[in-house]
């Protein structure tokens, strides 16, 4: 719908201010302030309970700010119609449910809600929109099973299916490699980079796997405690010694044999071997990370 | 793709690289395009026209028999001998049958659709007692006009989900709490109308015990005008129902990441649901089982991944039907209420229809 950035050209759709998120008396994200880049990959790691999710669910509206705002081009979401910002922002929750017995296509085309209204059911938009999104996602000859009877992998890229089916300028996906053996992971990350690449589209995800949100993310932030520690490009951002800080955990990085990107392995390096890179640039507080000093929070 | 005509194409049979869903058609008219489900349409079609089949035996067979030549000539309005008998004897109870039928199929649709749960029907959500409960009071204050004893036993119904509503509030509507409040409320409402029926005197409980079970002895459209006046100024709202049904069987996370507000969705279906089972019961009291089978029987018609709201009105009308033409002819002329075959007449349907579908492919509820 908006294809191109309108009159002037905004830095990032989707802001976060004074962001400050709870669950009754238990606040998991204080304060916060963060802007989505425009038309990139953004990746929120973090250890379990860091509020990586939870920070996602607000910007995709799940969950009520306590304090402070999630901003769609200026407008808090809290004031924006549902359907509006289903219009804008597509979304893949952690554990989505299928309505019970549903076939693939019909759950695919479910994606089109948005765009619908009561007595408007089925356009040609629609139609193009759910070919688009099976075909890109190869489940098109599943269109007639059952979701109930699919596999883990399958399962993933038809809810996939159904929220690119939204065409939507912005996608947040919750872990969406959870449950998946590494080659569907693969799978699904090349498709969301796909995505990215092909359209423009701004993704946001959470992910687990530190090694590959380094590997897919254009933009990586790393969270504790409700914090962000650091943000910027996964080279600038994955160092040991943020590894450590954040998860709590001796590593080692080193150049991905396959895209020469930051990797980590898990360990203490070893002080024989003092090829690693990650010990020369232990000390130098790169610019583009900005490092917000977490470690009081590490003390508790 | 083609536009004008009232019925569009049918959906392509493995039509990979088409976007709409399959087993679906959709039905264009100017402006409008609906995306209906063909196998409920085929299914909607049978069970209309078993319902005029079941509504014609009804208005021919009785104490004594009409040719259904001349039962046809009635309804068109034509001159017939037997304008008494069928005009104004049967016909005013069959087609409060109908829509009494009607009107539990899609309020135990809605309710059901709601609170997520196939075994929901307006007896859980506490209407049919608060009714009850309303009823059998003005019955033992001697109050026994089939006039009058509708208004009695909306209010009561009405009465008991408010009720329900205002404990199981808390900022939103969650079904699980909704279901529980209800059962509470029906408990406690069932057992003051059982206090009720064993205090009161002989006569009292005989008809409050008749009026307990579903009966359409006795009713005709003073009973069914009023019924059909609210279900026609509901249309609107059921129209939005159909549709927002489907968004309903989403979890919350995913209906609002599609912009649907769940949490409006329920409301809204739960009123509906409430108004309907209210009306319904004024009209013929709590006809048993009717909200809870008709929906699971449609559903599993249609095998729709939602409980079809039009076909569970057809299934609950044919029950109620079938039920009462039964009740009126099995130990005739003794006329038994409908109450005591609606669940005899769904429920071994039901039953086999899900014997069935558990040897053919296995996963069920959840």
């Amino acid at each position: 719908m908006t294809g191109n950035p309108s009159s002037a050209p905004r830095p990032s759709r989707l802001t976060a201010r004074d962001l400050t998120l709870a669950y009754e008396d238990r606040t998991v994200v204080e304060e916060l302030d963060l802007d989505i880049p425009d038309g990139k990959v953004t990746v929120i790691v973090g250890p379990n309970a860091c509020g990586k999710s939870t920070l996602l669910r607000a910007l995709g509206r799940l969950l009520k700010p306590r304090r402070g705002a999630v901003l769609l081009d200026g407008t808090e979401l809290a004031r924006l119609p549902t359907k509006r910002i289903a219009q804008v922002i597509g979304l893949l929750p952690q554990t989505p449910v299928p309505p019970e017995g549903i076939t693939v296509g019909d759950l695919i085309a479910r994606g089109r809600q948005p765009h619908q209204k009561w007595w408007q059911q089925w356009s040609e938009a629609d139609e193009a929109s759910v070919s688009a999104a099976m075909e890109r996602t190869g489940t098109a000859e599943l269109a007639e099973r059952p979701v109930d009877e699919l596999s883990g992998g399958q399962r993933q890229r038809v809810w996939i299916a159904m929220a690119l089916a939204q065409d939507t300028d912005l996608l947040l996906l919750d872990e969406p490699t959870t449950y998946l053996d590494i080659a569907h992971q693969v799978e699904v990350l090349d498709l969301v980079r796909q995505l990215n690449r092909e359209r423009g589209r701004t993704v946001v995800a959470v992910l687990h796997d530190l090694n590959q949100a380094a590997r897919y993310a254009d933009h990586l932030i790393a969270m504790r405690a409700g914090r962000i520690v650091a943000q910027g490009a996964p080279v600038d951002v994955v160092k040991a010694e943020l590894v450590e800080e954040v998860f709590g955990l001796a590593s080692v990085v080193v150049p991905d044999p396959v895209t020469g990107g930051p990797m980590v392995v898990p360990g203490p390096p070893r002080s024989t071997d003092g090829t690693s890179e990650s010990e020369g640039v232990l000390g130098d507080a790169d610019g583009g990370g900005a490092t917000v000093p977490a470690a009081r929070e590490a003390a508790r | 793709m083609t536009r004008g005509g009232a019925v569009g194409d049918i959906s392509g049979v493995g039509g990979v690289g088409g976007g709409r869903p399959a087993g679906h058609v959709v039905l264009r008219a100017g402006q409008g395009s609906f995306l209906v489900h063909r196998r409920a349409l085929v299914v909607g079609a049978v069970l209309t026209v078993l319902l005029a089949g079941a509504g014609v035996t009804s208005l021919c067979v009785g104490e004594s028999f009409v040719a259904p030549s001349e039962v046809v000539r009635v309804l068109l309005g034509m001159p017939s001998p037997d304008q008494l008998v069928v005009g104004t004897l049967r016909l005013p109870r069959l087609v409060t049958g109908l829509l009494v039928g009607a009107a539990f199929g899609m309020s135990g649709a809605l309710i059901q659709t709601m609170a997520r749960n196939p075994l929901a029907s307006p007896d859980v959500i506490g209407v049919t007692h608060g009714a009850g409960a309303a009823t059998v009071a003005a019955m033992t204050f001697g109050l026994t006009s089939y006039t009058v004893l509708p208004y009695v036993s909306v209010a009561g119904g009405l009465l008991a989900a408010l009720l329900v509503y205002l404990f199981a509030w808390r900022g939103g509507l969650t079904a699980s709490r909704f279901v529980l409040i209800g059962i509470g409320i029906s408990v406690a409402l069932g057992s003051l109308t059982r206090l009720l029926v064993t205090k009161g005197d002989y006569l009292v409980a005989q008809q409050a015990k008749t009026w307990l079970t579903g009966s359409l002895n006795g009713r005709g459209y003073d009973q069914a005008a009023p019924l059909a006046t609210v279900l026609l100024l509901m249309v609107p709202f059921l129209l939005w129902a159909a549709r927002a049904q489907r968004g309903a069987a989403f979890d919350d996370d995913t209906a609002t990441a599609l912009g649907i507000r769940l949490g409006r969705v329920r409301v809204g279906l739960s009123v509906l649901g409430v108004v309907l089972a209210s009306v319904a019961t004024g009209a013929a009291g709590p006809v048993d089982f009717v909200a809870l089978l008709a929906p699971q029987i449609a559903r599993r018609l249609t095998r729709t991944p939602h409980v079809p709201l039009v076909c569970s009105a057809l299934t609950g009308a044919l029950i109620v039907v079938v039920a009462d033409l039964l009740a009126r002819r099995l130990l005739s002329p003794l006329e038994l209420p409908v109450g005591v075959f609606t669940a005899l007449v769904g429920a071994p349907y039901l039953m086999w229809l899900i014997v069935r579908t558990r040897s053919s492919r296995s996963g069920g509820n959840a």
